[in-house]
């Protein structure tokens, strides 16, 4: 495996792997309260939301939609997809081709949408999950993984962690993703020790996760 | 493409009647998909932004390209022998045949490096040659050398592939050159000047206009993408950080960026995008940069007058291929003409490019032209004049319909152990209808340029 990469380009594509998946679990989470809003429970979006450190105001449906997707706050989906699209501008020559276009795309998607609607729709959420799917599939494909597609990997994994848990998810059903992380650091910082994850509080996990990028990029980024 | 129409211009054609004429939208959403950009500074704002594509390509039959390929080869070799001279035992200046004071003069001679001989004695390793064909003697001509950073080849390196993709008809029936071996070149030209480690492409990062080109290239070339932070040297020798801590040593580097930004320890304090020493470890020979520094007096225009006299210098061999004609007000009797006939002319600051510090006496006022008299005379040696070329216009198809425009070619000829002149270039037209000024900082836009295989 060809281990060369900077520090900088490192970086940028472990936060594209972050990045892409907090767009899709956001926008996952939006679907799925979305539906509850329409008639179970209309303050389902309130509750995701303001576990995330948001603090959204809707009167129905459509205009959570609106209001969770490209509303003035941290988790707006246009403002993470720029992100998104500048690690993936600085680290494109370690992406897939194709994977790449469909970055691009997914930018101008979400551009499109913030501007060309009053309301969200539902199908821009489709169109967008799909999107992220095919770029899942083209980043990490390959067969035999070069060094960059691990750092998109760590992103993903270390997202998965970090999000579930600030929804409140049970640390146990970390584990999983955590073993993840543990063999891909095995392969990035193979002389490195890391001290072993106590499950026991949210924030030291999330803490112990984020801690281990800043173990293996060394230098500036 | 020319009037003098060729069998496979002919085949072109046939086989452009029969295509759906809509798909051409696909090239740019090609471009916007895979954000192929020439990005531009304007008013302080950094702007995104696809180099114009104009899908009628240049086509070259292959007896034309071949007398372009030898006199460039001609044309590049000797003009390494003439840096390597320059800077070294400057035998042409002691010989008369350029004047020291000229090339003194020049602002990309840099007499710090007098003395010091490039890895395999290779300074121009990438070339791009401005050509355009002349419609009165049906030849091309060269109207400029550059021998620094020259960019664009990627643009037609990506576009061929969507090319094929949207209309293969034209690949299917036409004998086309294929062009994706460009990468190799640069590669193979790396890996043979190189002092031992690995290659990298340094860019100035991800807001200078050309950073697609930078990222596309090291991609295709497997050679690392580094900003000067992501470099170090240390005991003279040039290492690549890696995202570890550990240091990998540099052989060649693919530099694209200009000399005066390279090192600030050498060059200017205040450049943010070199490498501090990166001087030192090249002038002790434990890196080879590529193009070599000290280049630039090559590319001043007033330096390119003498390029015809240089072939029968250093090779003793006739000019393959042409400047088109040139005088150098410096010299009294040049001036005389120049001045005689500046309404004709085209005057060009002999330190500029990129289409800037050229003017078209027969678009001046005389008011303008006796300015331009007193400027030439308070400095002659920073003008040259040429004769206007009325080079041939190229179709293009714009607003759906097939609209002349100027279009000139860049070939790009990479020195390495052979000198390759690769088989396609960058074809630049210009926007408006009549306008000569063809380059890309100045709104051109570019086609695809098949030659005809062999």
């Amino acid at each position: 495996m060809n281990h060369r990469i900077t520090a900088n380009v490192a970086s940028n594509l472990y936060w594209l792997g972050r990045h892409l998946e907090r767009i899709e679990v956001l926008l996952i989470e939006t679907l799925q309260a979305y539906d509850q809003i329409i008639d179970v429970y209309p303050n389902a979006g309130k509750k995701v939301f303001t576990k995330l450190g948001v603090e959204l105001g809707y009167k129905n449906a459509s205009e959570f939609m609106s209001e969770a997707v490209f509303g003035d706050h941290n988790a707006n989906i246009q403002v993470l997809m720029a992100h998104a699209r500048e690690n993936a501008i600085i680290s494109r020559a370690h992406l897939d081709f194709e994977a790449f276009g469909e970055i691009i795309q997914l930018h101008h998607l979400c551009e499109h949408a913030s501007k060309s609607a009053e309301s969200t729709s539902y199908l821009f959420i489709d169109d967008a999950l799909s999107l992220i799917d095919e770029i899942w599939g083209g980043l990490l494909r390959r067969e035999q993984h070069k060094t960059g597609d691990y750092f998109i990997q760590l992103g993903k994994s270390i997202e998965k962690v970090d999000f579930h848990l600030r929804l409140g998810g049970a640390i146990t059903q970390t584990q999983e993703w955590l073993a993840e992380i543990d063999s891909i650091t095995a392969v990035l910082a193979p002389n490195t020790t890391f001290n072993t994850i106590e499950l026991s509080e949210p924030y030291s996990v999330i803490e112990a996760v984020n801690d281990k990028i800043n173990h293996i990029v060394q230098g500036e980024q | 493409m020319s009037d003098g129409t060729h069998a496979l211009e002919k085949k072109f054609w046939e086989i452009f009647q029969k295509q759906d004429k809509h798909k051409i939208t696909e090239f740019q959403s090609f471009m916007d998909k895979f954000a192929v950009n020439f990005n531009l500074y304007k008013d302080g704002h950094f702007i995104e932004r696809s180099l114009p594509f104009d899908a009628i390509p240049r086509i070259i039959p292959n007896q034309e390209f071949a007398k372009i390929e030898k006199g460039l080869q001609q044309r590049i070799h000797t003009l390494n022998l003439f840096l390597e001279d320059l800077y070294t035992d400057a035998k042409i200046v002691k010989d008369g045949v350029i004047p020291e004071v000229f090339v003194h003069q020049a602002k990309g001679f840099l007499k710090e490096f007098v003395g010091f001989s490039p890895s395999q004695k290779i300074r121009t390793h990438i070339n791009g040659i401005d050509l355009v064909k002349d419609t009165e003697t049906d030849e091309w001509v060269i109207l400029e050398d550059n021998l620094r950073v020259p960019s664009g080849a990627s643009y037609p390196l990506s576009i061929r592939d969507t090319y094929r993709k949207i209309y293969p008809e034209f690949f299917e029936q036409m004998k086309i050159a294929p062009i994706k071996y460009y990468p190799s070149y640069l590669s193979n030209a790396m890996d043979y000047v190189s002092c031992g480690g690995i290659n990298v492409v340094l860019s100035p990062g991800r807001f200078n206009s050309a950073y697609y080109e930078h990222s596309y290239l090291a991609k295709k070339m497997g050679a690392e993408l580094v900003r000067a932070s992501e470099l170090t040297v240390e005991n003279k020798k040039l290492y690549f950080k890696n995202y570890d801590g550990k240091l990998i040593k540099v052989g060649a580097v693919y530099r694209r960026l200009d000399d005066d930004f390279l090192d600030p320890k050498f060059f200017n304090p205040e450049s943010l995008i070199g490498v501090p020493g990166i001087i030192e470890a090249y002038l002790a020979g434990n890196v080879a940069i590529m193009n070599a520094i000290g280049n630039g007096v090559a590319d001043d225009k007033g330096i390119y007058y003498f390029v015809p006299k240089m072939i029968e210098y250093y090779l003793g061999e006739k000019p393959i291929m042409h400047n088109a004609p040139t005088y150098l007000p410096y010299f009294e009797k040049d001036k005389k003409y120049v001045f005689d006939n500046l309404d004709k002319l085209v005057v060009k600051d002999v330190a500029e490019a990129g289409g800037y510090g050229v003017m078209f006496g027969h678009t001046m006022s005389k008011i303008q032209l006796e300015d331009l008299k007193t400027l030439i005379n308070a400095n002659p040696r920073r003008f040259i004049a040429q004769e206007l070329i009325e080079f041939y216009d190229e179709k293009c198809y714009i607003e759906d319909e097939l609209q002349p425009r100027k279009a000139d070619l860049r070939a790009y000829v990479v020195m390495g152990e052979e000198i390759k002149v690769w088989p396609s270039g960058l074809t630049r037209y210009a926007m408006d209808e009549g306008n000569y000024l063809v380059n890309s900082s100045q709104g051109g836009g570019f086609k695809d340029t098949w030659v005809e295989e062999a």
